[in-house]
């Protein structure tokens, strides 16, 4: 072999691996991947990738797979690609919502004096979270009538909502709802008092 | 006599007509958190996403470059997006007492970081996530999602 020659044996080479390169990228072109992570309390549950293909189902920790991928094929997610490919989504997360149950004196709309206390706190946190919405449903025991019920858990919900109204709550942000007695927390028969269960929960997100 | 019929039927008329559009704009979440060029997009009609701003079905959650937005549902379902994203919450049905649950949302790019609300719990096979190239069935709990623009 010349030098011409095997200046040109090289050149073909060169420009063989650079095709192959490319062809190479090309064929691993993403289309995306999805991940599983533990929740906050460190549980991992499970998600179902399915495509042209088949299906794929991840359940362990920092398993992934290609949204194209072939039936069962995964690899795992490493701490520093997560960071980097979702840092900004992750960083952008609203806060967990937060709820609160608060307690009646029987027959009425009247807060337990414990209850009434807690209020401070949570309009403390509506107004600490941006664009805070809250949700509020009134529950009764099982004494006494169910329609009677469904109304002495709307009022109750009513009363709590208006106590944690605030000017930058607006109305289009705060539901309220009756659950009546149909949704015990403590289960019991009918006509039964129990104050564990005359109760508004107030859910805010 | 006719007169009051014809009354009545405009009010039926008027509570079905209210009924409707009801659960066309009933609100399904809010946004918490928006940085940068992030918009919510409403039968084409796109408005800047701040904090407190409500969801409606078929609701477009668009970022830009640099942008990022989170929104928390009505099931508590929190969902957050990271720059140059489009995620369409295409539909959202959540009345667990007439057992009416559903969350179907299509990405066509960029990245979610999806954390279940009670949805999820009550009924796994609920949520799907559509992307152009596969679909992502959600049974819980927190998952990641990049989608290359196509």
């Amino acid at each position: 072999m010349n030098t011409r020659e095997a200046m040109l044996s090289c050149l073909f080479s060169r420009c063989l691996l650079g095709s192959l390169l490319v062809l190479a990228l090309a064929g691993c072109a993403s289309k995306g991947y999805v991940a599983l992570l533990p929740d906050q309390d460190g549980r991992v549950g499970q998600v179902l990738v399915s495509n042209a293909k088949g299906q794929t189902l991840l359940d362990s920790k920092s398993q992934a797979a290609e949204l194209d991928t072939a039936p069962g094929k995964t690899f795992v997610l490493s701490d520093e690609q997560l960071r980097k490919d979702f840092g900004a989504a992750m960083a952008a997360a609203p806060q967990a919502p937060v709820s609160y149950l608060l307690y009646f004196e029987t027959g009425g709309a009247t807060l337990t004096p414990e209850s009434q206390g807690l209020i401070p706190q949570i309009l403390a946190e509506i107004q600490r979270r941006p664009g805070a919405d809250v949700s509020v449903v009134g529950h009764s025991d099982t004494q006494g009538d169910d329609n009677a019920n469904f109304q002495l858990a709307l009022s109750r919900a009513q009363t709590v909502a208006q106590s944690i109204s605030t000017a930058q709550l607006s109305a289009d942000r705060i539901s309220v709802e009756s659950h009546g007695e149909k949704n015990l927390l403590i289960p019991t028969a009918d006509d039964v008092p129990e104050p564990r269960n005359r109760r508004v929960e107030i859910l805010v997100r | 006599m006719k007169h009051t019929l014809c009354i009545a039927l405009c009010a039926l008329g008027c509570c079905f007509g209210a009924g409707t559009a009801a659960a066309e704009d009933a609100i399904i979440g809010f946004v918490k958190t928006a940085q940068g060029n992030a918009s919510l997009v409403v039968a084409g009609r796109s408005v800047p996403a701040a904090p407190g701003a409500a969801l409606v079905r078929s609701t477009l959650l668009k970022t830009g470059p640099d942008a990022s937005m989170g929104v928390t549902l009505k099931d508590n379902t929190l969902l957050s997006i990271g720059p140059n994203t489009e995620l369409a919450l295409e539909e959202f049905m959540f009345a667990p007492a007439q057992s009416q649950l559903r969350l179907d949302a299509r990405m066509t790019q960029g990245t979610l970081n999806y954390v279940s609300g009670v949805m999820a719990k009550l009924r796994p096979q609920a949520v799907t996530v559509r992307t152009p190239t596969g679909n992502i069935g959600v049974r819980g709990t927190h998952f990641v999602l990049s989608v290359a623009k196509e």
